[in-house]
């Protein structure tokens, strides 16, 4: 095994055991911020017992990972390639205030299909446009409720 | 009054049809689809009615199953099981088999949940009234169960991802009226919206990782679309009886349940068919009796809340309500006294749905060839254009934008689980059974009085724990007595 792997591997199970920290730390916060808003056994018939029931498995997975010697299960391990596409989806759905359903879904498909390698111009911007207008169309149709659009001309207009 | 013109039979095509639609969208919901053309039916007469939005409801049902399997996006929280292994068979090209399974099954499973609801429509509903919140609390269990049949990888970490599910379905308002969990966003208020949480987990995180393939299905022989094929699908599903039969029990018994219906439903029957099955390592991975199980219990479980519907007067679901709304608009009232006073209408109804059954058959064969189409498609433009449907469809389901945000937020956390080998279903079930189970728990505490000795005293709580106890030991317990025996 190369030095590569061995680095690799080490930043695996330091990812793992920070995800347990994470999961757990998470769980208690919420088992303190629900024991705060009332001590009333309403309140914590179910969140008590699994906030303490996830620490405590947390803390027997991190105790495992620790002593584990394994490697399989890290040697399969997906590279990060997908991490270009949850930025995008991230930027996409934080900006619908903004953008509005219309021109951000527009842009969101418009941006990936030439990250993911789409040059040809008329089908990168006919299809991103087109998609998105016929989507935008249907659901402001279809919703009783407005949604949020930079385009005049496509507001809500609800059929019955 | 069915047989006499064609009248009833013509708004029965386009119901399916509208169904269909809405199922396989993500996002449109069969009760929005029946709520949006609830108005027409003002200008039908009472039976006409129940036709048309009968027919939403059971061609809505089998809808559903498409996105499950052809995008891993199960549309409705009652199409979640299918998604386990019909997904997996169709990343393995198997999708024209998967979708004739999945039609079958419900389509089986419809004529076998109308025709108990024919035979025993009072027996039910004189069940449905002895069914309060300890039995629902114990349905419920049966159905966390689950969670740690589904952990494929680390059992441990299963479990983790389990409870951590049913933690976040507790967050927002609490039964001692207080919030919890909510961390100041106004949004959680009402809790983690649960159909965008489940798309995010289940399709968006999925999404992300098969951006970086060409095509869902590489071998390219293995995209094409055959009728033939979805009709070998269609036949397996029929081929197989027994777990037919059994999911559609769990359909009807569950469904009649108000409030619990065909989203634990499709869950029970998945976890009993592959506990019973001599492989349950293969479920998960493209398992055809997966698909059956789910799809037999989650089209029959219509029959159970129309039971609950006819009999009680009481809507199960969302579905349901909308159906008990058009019972008002003709001046109806559901009940004892509804069916005793126009028994024909009733039996008229459940009639009605077998060849409601016959017809979706005969439109989904039409339709499936066209849908499965999808898995043509390069991943390029796929994957941008199922993610922005799934944000259309999680506005659509919420009404602003805690949808979006919602799909944002567990497509992450599918993502890392996905990643770091944790359970996505097992999370997803938590978080479905969250709020139901903290809900159940507490009302039957407040019954109780904290007396937990209240649970024997209920017969069919008590049943119900029997039959939960010989699904998760029965096998083991006869293995071990015919090893005994066998020495």
């Amino acid at each position: 095994m190369t030095n590569r792997h061995l680095i690799a591997l080490n930043k695996r199970r330091v990812a793992d055991l920070t995800l347990l920290v994470l999961l757990a730390g998470i769980a208690s916060l919420y088992c303190f911020d629900a024991a705060r808003a009332s001590t009333h056994i309403y309140n914590l018939i179910m969140v008590l017992p699994l906030s303490i029931a996830i620490f405590i498995l947390c803390t027997v997975q991190f105790v495992a990972a620790l002593r584990s010697e394994s490697i399989e299960a890290e040697e399969a391990r997906e590279p990060t390639g997908a991490l270009p596409v949850i930025v995008l989806f991230s930027l996409y759905v934080l900006s619908l205030n903004w953008l509005g359903f219309d021109v951000g879904t527009a842009m969101f498909v418009g941006v990936f299909l030439w990250v993911h390698g789409e040059r040809r111009w008329p089908w990168l911007i006919g299809y991103s446009v087109v998609f998105a207008f016929v989507l935008t169309f249907f659901f402001s149709q279809m919703l009783p409720y407005p949604m949020p659009m930079l385009l005049p001309g496509l507001a809500n207009a609800y059929p019955f | 009054m069915l047989f006499s013109s064609g009248a009833p039979w013509l708004i029965v095509i386009p119901g399916i049809l509208i169904g269909l639609i809405f199922g396989a969208i993500p996002g449109l919901q069969i009760s929005m689809a029946m709520a949006i053309f609830l108005p027409i039916t003002l200008y039908m007469d009472f039976m006409q009615a129940m036709l048309f939005l009968t027919a939403i409801f059971t061609g809505g049902g089998f809808g559903g199953s498409i996105p499950a399997i052809l995008m891993n996006i199960p549309g409705t929280s009652s199409a979640l099981a299918t998604a386990f292994d019909g997904y997996p068979m169709a990343q393995k090209g198997e999708h024209n088999v998967a979708l004739g399974i999945a039609l079958g099954a419900s389509c089986f499973g419809v004529i076998i949940g109308y025709t108990i609801l024919l035979l025993l429509i009072s027996p039910i509903s004189q069940i449905v009234l002895k069914v309060g919140p300890a039995e629902m609390a114990v349905v419920i269990l049966w159905g966390i169960t689950l969670i740690g049949s589904l952990s494929s990888g680390s059992v441990l970490k299963g479990m983790i991802s389990g409870l951590v599910g049913l933690l976040i379905g507790t967050i927002g308002y609490s039964e001692a009226g207080v919030t919890r969990g909510t961390f100041g966003s106004p949004y959680l208020l009402d809790g983690v919206p649960v159909i965008p949480a489940m798309i995010g987990m289940f399709a968006a995180s999925e999404l992300f990782r098969l951006a970086r393939k060409d095509y869902l299905v590489e071998d390219r022989a293995a995209r094409q679309v055959s009728v033939r094929l979805v009709l070998v699908g269609f036949r397996r599903a029929l081929a197989n009886p027994w777990i037919v039969l059994r999911g559609s029990l769990i359909g009807v018994s569950v469904g009649a349940i108000p409030g619990v219906g065909s989203s634990v439903a499709n869950l029970l029957s998945y976890m009993a068919t592959r506990r019973s099955s001599p492989n349950p390592e293969l479920f998960g991975k493209g398992n055809p009796s997966g698909v059956i199980a789910s799809e037999s219990a989650n089209s029959t479980s219509e029959a159970g809340s129309m039971a609950t519907l006819l009999a009680l007067g009481i809507p199960g679901g969302g579905a349901t309500a909308v159906m008990l709304a058009a019972f008002a608009m003709h001046n109806i009232t559901g009940g004892p006294q509804f069916i005793r006073e126009q028994t024909d209408v009733v039996y008229a109804i459940i009639i009605a749905n077998f060849g409601q059954a016959f017809l979706l058959i005969c439109l989904g064969l039409l339709f499936i060839p066209v849908l499965a189409n999808v898995i043509k498609v390069p991943m390029n433009y796929l994957v941008p254009s199922v993610l922005a449907m799934s944000i259309f469809g999680s506005f659509g389901l919420t009404g602003d934008l805690s949808g979006p945000l919602t799909v944002l937020v567990f497509s992450l956390l599918g993502w890392v689980f996905k990643r770091y080998d944790y359970s996505v279903p097992a999370a997803v079930i938590g978080i479905l059974l969250g709020g139901m189970a903290e809900d159940s728990i507490v009302y039957s505490y407040q019954i109780s009085g904290g007396q937990w000795s209240y649970l024997l005293e209920r017969p069919v709580a008590v049943v119900i724990l029997v039959l939960l106890a010989v699904s998760l030991f029965g096998g083991k317990v006869a293995k071990f007595l015919t090893g005994r025996l066998g020495r």
